[in-house]
């Protein structure tokens, strides 16, 4: 009895009585919290039409860039316009958004801004970390702290890199720390195939030393930089990159040499349906074998093949240390040397 | 009076089917949480069960796959007149992020099966599906009992 007495007492209390008059729904549950991220929001006038938004967008039909009509006060505007029937308010259109102030508001994500510094500069340094023995001692250099490890690999932080270098000069191994020209990557292509080109000519215009060629010697050469050095600076007018790159490819450079001495030559074609490539045809009118060099992959089955050794086989290396000559050294392939003569 | 009896009973007690033809739950899961005490959607007087047999309304979620084709439309004739169909979520409208090229997502659902209303948002919020089905629900299924005859 007493505690039913205590039960209805609890509706007599004040705090039951203001509960119950001023009971209302939570706000969060009846409206949009502020932390909500809605569907984006299109400013029109300050779009430049660069569609970074459709390209980051994850649903197929959710934005889609127009163009309104040209009329007698200019062009017309071109703008996103954001489908809700497709859109799932990720709010990535409106974080890639470069224009300031944004096209697209969506959420509070693309208010957020990285903290980043641009230095001048022609490198960018990166480890490698296929070379890299994790002894850290770029770790301890770095005067700010960019160089951390993430999954067991060192790796440089771009945004926090000042590009001083000091990591290059204490990295004991040669080539794990990189200094990576980033400009111009097509010129440095091209002046390294340039470079590639002149150093096989020069080695296939040796003719008669190559075919004097015994099986185990060596033969020596030294070539001049200043010889494509002009050429170089027409393709890459930056000497100390021009330098850099030319001897970081000739360091790694191997190049195999096909010599091909037609007088020996019996025209058996056996040549022919073995090569990869089908770069070696036979000319019915010259009644001889056609060798196409351009799609030739000196991959040396031509030079396993032949029975009358008109192909001749030589792996060429190359080293360039002062930055004066490249050294060049060519010794004939043994792939052959089983074989009884 | 038989026509404001039922008027009255229909409007006060609406039964929802949750239909997922192909989709990622979420859709369902906002609809879990209507019928939790937070959003609480019996005390509108709509009941949540899986059988489109006792279905006034039919809440399709997903895109509709490659077997819900030709079961939407079986699902759909099982509901007894009158009846409504909702679409929740992006997918049965557009397909959504599944509708990429190469894809075997069927959407819209309104290709297979008339749609009254459609709510956008992936998934959108449970107070905006409770808002279509007040908006759309009572007074469309009074109506559409009123128009059968």
């Amino acid at each position: 009895m007493s505690s039913l007495m205590w039960y209805i007492f609890d509706f007599a209390r004040k705090a039951w009585a203001d509960a119950f008059a001023n009971a209302k729904t939570n706000p969060e549950i009846a409206e949009k919290p502020e932390r909500f991220r809605d569907f984006p929001k299109v400013n029109k006038e300050y779009c430049i039409g660069c569609g970074a938004c459709t390209v980051s967008c994850p649903s197929p039909n959710a934005i889609k860039i127009v163009r309104e009509e040209d009329d007698e006060t200019g062009e017309g505007l071109t703008y996103p316009i954001i489908f809700p029937e497709a859109c799932i308010r990720c709010g990535f259109c409106a974080e890639v958004c470069p224009t300031d102030p944004k096209t697209l508001e969506c959420g509070l994500n693309h208010y957020i801004l990285p903290e980043f510094n641009l230095i001048p500069s022609k490198r960018k340094y990166v480890v490698d970390d296929f070379l890299c023995i994790k002894c850290k001692k770029c770790m301890k250099k770095c005067p700010v702290e960019a160089i951390s490890v993430v999954d067991g690999k060192l790796v440089v932080d771009q945004l926090k890199c000042i590009s001083c270098g000091e990591c290059l000069g204490v990295c004991p191994v040669n080539g794990a720390m990189k200094g990576v020209f980033v400009d111009n990557l097509q010129d440095q292509k091209e002046l390294i195939l340039s470079c590639v080109n002149f150093l096989e000519e020069f080695i296939e215009g040796k003719e008669e030393d190559l075919r004097l060629l015994e099986q185990n010697d060596l033969l020596q050469y030294d070539v001049p930089v200043s010889e494509i050095w002009d050429d170089a600076l027409k393709i890459m007018p930056d000497e100390e990159i021009a330098l850099e790159i030319i001897t970081n490819a000739v360091n790694r450079l191997k190049i195999r040499i096909i010599d091909w001495d037609e007088s020996k030559c019996e025209k058996c074609q056996l040549c022919i349906p073995d090569c990869p490539t089908e770069c070696i045809s036979f000319d019915d009118d010259k009644d001889t074998i056609v060798r196409d060099k351009n799609r030739c992959l000196r991959c040396s089955i031509c030079y396993q093949t032949c029975p009358f050794s008109v192909i001749k086989y030589f792996i060429a290396k190359f080293s360039l240390d002062d930055g004066e000559n490249i050294h060049i050294i060519v010794n004939a392939s043994n792939l052959n040397e089983g074989i009884v003569e | 009076m038989l026509d404001a009896v039922k008027d009255a009973v229909r409007k006060s007690s609406i039964h929802v089917c949750v239909v997922n033809c192909g989709g990622c739950n979420g859709c369902d899961v906002e609809v879990v949480a209507l019928l939790s005490p937070r959003y609480d959607l019996e005390q509108y007087g709509i009941y949540v069960q899986n059988n489109p047999r006792e279905a006034d309304v039919l809440l399709l979620t997903g895109a509709v796959t490659e077997q819900w084709t030709d079961n939407l439309k079986r699902i759909y004739d099982k509901a007894p007149e009158p009846k409504i169909v909702v679409a929740v979520g992006n997918c049965p409208q557009s397909g959504d992020v599944f509708n990429q090229e190469g894809g075997h997502v069927h959407a819209p659902a309104s290709n297979f099966i008339p749609v009254d209303a459609a709510i956008p948002g992936c998934p959108p919020r449970p107070s905006e599906i409770l808002e279509a089905i007040l908006a759309v629900g009572p007074q469309a299924i009074a109506d559409r009992g009123r128009e059968e005859k």
